[in-house]
């Protein structure tokens, strides 16, 4: 879930920053700015920094951004948080930085939209198979006593009526089961639009 | 008739309690697919407006006196909510006008670019640079958000027609047929367990398909309604054919 929700807001993040860099804004304010809200887990993460830097408790922003990037769980968010640390460190180009960030976060999220859509393209297929083809099969079994009932299935030595409807049971309960994993695949894809 | 149609599945209290409940549900969610409706109108309407405005604050117009123009020579939700929120703001200032205009259109999209078209006024950045690129990401974002909804809502569609009205009838009528509950075959038992995995399938096949759709919470109220429906198809073709 916080990778989906640093997906989500990352691109904004970035522009925000770019808008207030460019204009003058100094890191710390520009952190300061998004924690004050707006940009969900991003916004929590550095209204967080800024509280422990007010406080003193932190070792300084760049050791702050170093903690940072072991928590975040998304590559472009690290991306971000190492490119902020380099930016403390060694006085880069941040402005230009975020730009190409920017870009590239753009593109990659276009094609994560278009990888997700192809990816879901089967899923309908594999869902309706498993979820159609296994309850017509059981419940022909669990019919079988009923249509097999007298000499017919003492010939065919059925097994006891208990027997098949656990089967049934236990059966329908994995189609379930299986259904649910094949949809699992649209949350944990998702791109976070 | 109603009454009728009630009784025969008096069997099958948990169809009649969903039914209840569906009904209840409904109302619930038809107000968010309005809503998402005239959101998402606004939020494709928003890059033409940016783009809009880059080109008159270019032309050396100031930003209130460009969005004041173009929310009058404009149609559409977002250029007429603009122009009544900046008609009202009569005591209050330009930054106050645009916080309540984002506040109006409810759209998380719109709340960025107002919020940020304020610190980019508060920092005095170059305006006409900001607004046409927030107009291209905007733009981008939006097509690929009606590529997904496009895309997707007819997979999702497929899944749910399927497995809650597909499904269920193909397997009444098998039983229907086979084991008739007219020619004495015992099946009250049976059907109890494949009406209650019907339900339980199309609540999976629901929330697939709005999960699919990136809006599971508005897919949500439908949950008990497209329950109801399967397991009372279900039900009411095995009577059908079978007795």
């Amino acid at each position: 879930m916080r990778a989906l929700g640093e997906k989500q807001e990352l691109l904004y993040v970035i522009r925000t920053m770019d808008v207030l860099m460019s204009s003058g804004v100094g890191l710390e304010a520009a952190i300061h700015t998004i924690g004050r809200g707006g940009y969900g887990i991003i916004s929590e993460d550095f209204s967080q920094i800024m509280k422990r830097l007010q406080k003193g408790t932190g070792g300084g922003l760049d050791k702050e951004l170093k903690t940072m990037m072991k928590k975040a769980e998304s590559a472009g968010y690290k991306r971000l948080l190492n490119t902020l640390y380099t930016n403390v460190t060694q006085n880069t180009d941040l402005v230009e930085t975020l730009k190409k960030q920017g870009t590239r976060m753009e593109e990659e999220r276009s094609e994560a939209v278009e990888k997700y859509i192809e990816e879901l393209g089967g899923v309908p297929e594999t869902l309706l198979s498993i979820g159609m083809i296994g309850p017509i099969i059981l419940s022909i079994v669990g019919l079988v006593p009923q249509l097999m009932s007298g000499d017919l299935g003492a010939f065919m030595s059925l097994p006891d009526s208990s027997v098949i409807n656990s089967v049934v049971n236990m059966g329908l309960i994995v189609t379930l089961i299986g259904m649910a994993l094949v949809g699992l695949k649209a949350h944990t894809k998702d791109p976070g639009l | 008739m109603i009454f009728g149609i009630l009784e025969s599945f008096n069997e099958s209290p948990l169809l009649l309690y969903l039914g209840v409940i569906s009904i209840a549900c409904i109302g619930g969610g038809i107000p968010p697919m309005i809503e998402r409706r005239r959101r998402r109108s606004i939020e494709n309407e928003l890059p033409t407006f940016l783009e809009a405005l880059s080109d008159s604050v270019g032309a050396g117009r100031g930003l209130q006196e460009a969005m004041m123009e173009q929310s009058e020579s404009n149609d559409g939700l977002l250029a007429s909510l603009l122009g009544e929120t900046l008609k009202e703001a009569h005591a209050s200032s330009f930054e106050a006008s645009l916080s309540a205009f984002a506040a109006k259109t409810r759209s998380s999209q719109v709340q960025r670019v107002m919020m940020l078209i304020e610190t980019a006024m508060q920092q005095d950045s170059s305006l006409r640079e900001i607004l046409s690129d927030l107009s291209r990401d905007y733009e981008r974002l939006n097509d690929l958000m009606n590529q997904r909804e496009t895309e997707l809502s007819g997979r999702g569609m497929l899944i749910i027609i399927f497995v809650s009205v597909g499904l269920p009838v193909l397997i009444a009528f098998i039983v229907g047929l086979f084991a008739p509950a007219s020619k004495g075959f015992q099946i009250t038992s049976f059907n109890q367990t494949f009406s209650l995995f019907f339900a339980a399938a199309s609540a999976v096949a629901v929330g697939v398909s709005g999960r699919m759709m990136g809006r599971l919470k508005d897919t949500l109220w439908w949950l008990p309604m497209w329950m109801t429906v399967s397991m009372g198809l279900y039900l009411g073709a095995v009577k059908a054919v079978g007795g």
